[in-house]
């Protein structure tokens, strides 16, 4: 892969100690072209959340390194690390995860003031990520006055919020009825187009369909990357 | 988005667990302020009664204690046990006047007043006092009440009406004009009538001396101490004593109020701790946006801080009311008898103070909670179910 945003090299993780000791990722070495949209599957509990939290700086690993745009990233101290989160990715959760007590724009806005800009600008970015989404009228409403699907697409606008180049999403239909699905399809599609490079897990076919590459991991490795016209052959 | 409105946001979702754990706050605070407000008036008044006192050495009993010179000041009912014969002594000392009392006390529909006998002339001359409505005792003898300016608005006395003293009925001859002391607070009979309406022939209370030459105090109490077996005190001894007792006083009452103060402030550590566990995913969530550790410490910091801000802000106002409405019926006993007269103060220093103190206690309270907020691993508060 040529020209990659995203860089693991030897990148391992372990919990526990001695007896308990569990070894979730073993070596993993991957490259994330930028402006791809990349697949990771396999079973459950074999290291896919665990790759994307390392590849989001959410944990640290018990080694190798994760590089993204260039920039190592457990080189970075704490606040450093949180800029470049707030900067350069974007999460989308299987669960949405907006925070309750704001609104739909009030979610966008903090994103935006976590990354530091002013108050005056936060509003209108808002509205113009809701309308991306197809959200213009929902602007007030708080989570649970939405459903699932416009609360994940909510959840995708507030990813969005700095413009960042890279989107890691966790199961972001897992949690989703079929139409559901289909409305945050269809702003996967339009992400793709804007050349966001994605990084999703998923166990949809229909979303693996769409990848540019297929990341199989098994037991804490990668047994297995795929790219898009072969991703078609073995979906078909 | 700013992050005060975030944490506004966060403290107004849980409306009852806010206004409960605020009221705590505002409790412990009031009863601060209140104690503080009082404490303040109580020495202000104490230092004017004092100097109001216009004495530089007051006699009193053999063994008189600190109590007797908090009554002293404050009109109370004191032992009676300085004979004629010993004022006489005292009054014939040259180079200071000598004036002595009879304190009692009486009531009026149910509530206790003092008494106090006096000679006349003398008095009026030594304390510098006004006639404001009637006329003042013609004599130093002379039958009737004259009465505080506070006391007769109280009761709605005016010079002509009838006063009960101790059974006996006596005409209001005048009213004096405010003094801003106890002497407001007072009836004033002449001393051969108090003696006999309480039956202390020939008994006073004290005497209160004032010295022509003010560096010749302590000489003048030997001098009275030589010549009569009394206790003889200065009148700064008397307020150092008199102060002693109403500090402790006062710092009992603020410890009292210092708990209640913790109570709260483990309320606020509470309450934080709550939101901490509530809100892990949401900490988490926040994490992945992009918040530093020292940001989640800030907004939690942030949050208990306003607890202490509006806890201190309405502890003063309703700490400030409570003292006003409620010290002139706190206590009728020597040593707070003072407050009954007197306003409480308002000091702005003691509103910002109190508004200071309670931030800086329920900061010092979010510490905990806000590291512990800050602390959590991302990926263990965004799995957080």
């Amino acid at each position: 892969m040529s020209d990659a945003i995203i860089k693991t090299t030897g990148l391992s993780k372990e919990y526990g100690r001695g007896d308990t000791r569990v070894r979730a990722l073993r070596g993993v070495d991957l490259e994330v072209p930028r402006g791809s949209f990349t697949c990771i599957v396999g079973p459950s509990g074999h290291g896919k959340s665990t790759l994307m939290h390392l590849i989001g700086g959410l944990d640290r690993p018990s080694g190798g390194s994760v590089s993204i745009d260039g920039q190592e990233m457990f080189t970075l101290k704490g606040k450093q690390l949180a800029e470049l989160r707030a900067k350069k990715i974007g999460f989308v959760f299987q669960f949405f995860n907006l925070l309750q007590s704001l609104t739909a724009a009030e979610n966008i806005e903090a994103a935006l003031m976590l990354a530091g800009v002013p108050e005056v600008q936060q509003k209108q970015r808002a509205r113009e990520l809701l309308a991306t989404v197809g959200l213009s009228d929902k602007v007030d409403a708080k989570p649970g006055q939405l459903s699932g699907g416009q609360q994940q697409r909510v959840a995708i606008a507030r990813a969005l919020a700095n413009d960042p180049p890279v989107l890691l999403m966790d199961e972001p239909t897992g949690n989703l009825d079929s139409s559901a699905e289909a409305e945050v399809m269809t702003v996967l599609d339009e992400l793709k187009r804007q050349g966001k490079t994605i990084i999703l897990v998923t166990h949809s076919s229909e979303i693996a369909a769409r990848a540019s590459y297929l990341v199989k991991v098994r037991d804490g490795r990668i047994e297995e990357v795929v790219t898009s016209r072969q991703v078609l052959k073995k979906i078909a | 988005m700013t992050p005060n409105k975030l944490v506004y946001k966060n403290l107004t979702r849980r409306r009852g667990r806010f206004i409960f754990t605020l009221l705590g706050i505002v409790i412990g605070m009031a009863s601060f302020v209140a104690f503080m407000a009082m404490g303040g008036s109580l020495k202000a008044e104490i230092e004017r009664e004092s100097a109001a006192l216009g004495a530089n050495l007051v006699v009193t009993p053999k063994g008189s204690c600190a109590y007797e010179q908090v009554s002293i000041l404050t009109g109370e009912q004191l032992p009676t046990t300085i004979t004629a014969a010993e004022v006489a002594t005292i009054r014939a000392i040259e180079g200071m006047q000598a004036i002595p009392y009879l304190a009692e006390r009486s009531a009026i529909n149910n509530r206790p007043v003092s008494v106090m006998g006096v000679l006349p002339i003398e008095t009026k001359e030594f304390k510098g006092w006004q006639i404001a409505k009637g006329v003042y005792f013609p004599t130093d003898d002379a039958e009737g009440a004259v009465l505080g300016a506070v006391l007769a608005e109280q009761f709605e006395l005016e010079p002509g009406d009838q006063v009960r003293v101790r059974g006996t009925m006596l005409p209001v001859l005048g009213v004096l004009e405010e003094t801003s002391g106890k002497d407001d607070l007072t009836i004033f009979l002449s001393l051969p009538q108090a003696q006999q309406l309480y039956q202390q022939n020939d008994l006073v209370s004290y005497v209160a001396v004032r010295v022509d030459k003010l560096d010749e105090v302590d000489l003048y109490a030997m001098k009275i101490k030589a010549q009569v077996s009394l206790g003889v005190v200065s009148d700064k001894q008397m307020l150092n004593s008199v102060l002693g007792i109403v500090g402790t006083v006062n710092v009992t009452l603020q410890l009292i109020a210092a708990v209640a103060i913790l109570a709260a402030a483990f309320g606020i550590v509470n309450t934080m701790l709550t939101a901490t566990y509530e809100r892990k995913r949401e900490i988490g969530i926040l994490q992945a946006m992009g918040a530093a550790r020292s940001t989640i410490f800030r907004l939690f910091l942030l949050e208990s801080a306003i607890y202490g801000l509006l806890g201190g802000f309405g502890g003063a106002v309703l700490g400030l009311a409570g003292s006003f409405f409620v010290a002139p019926y706190i206590s009728q006993n020597a040593a707070t008898s003072f407050v009954k007269g007197s306003q409480t103060s308002v000091d702005p220093m003691l509103l910002l103070g109190a508004v200071f103190f309670s931030t800086l206690i329920a900061m010092l309270s979010g510490l905990y909670p806000a590291w512990k907020a800050a602390k959590l691993s991302p990926v263990e508060a965004i799995s957080y179910e």
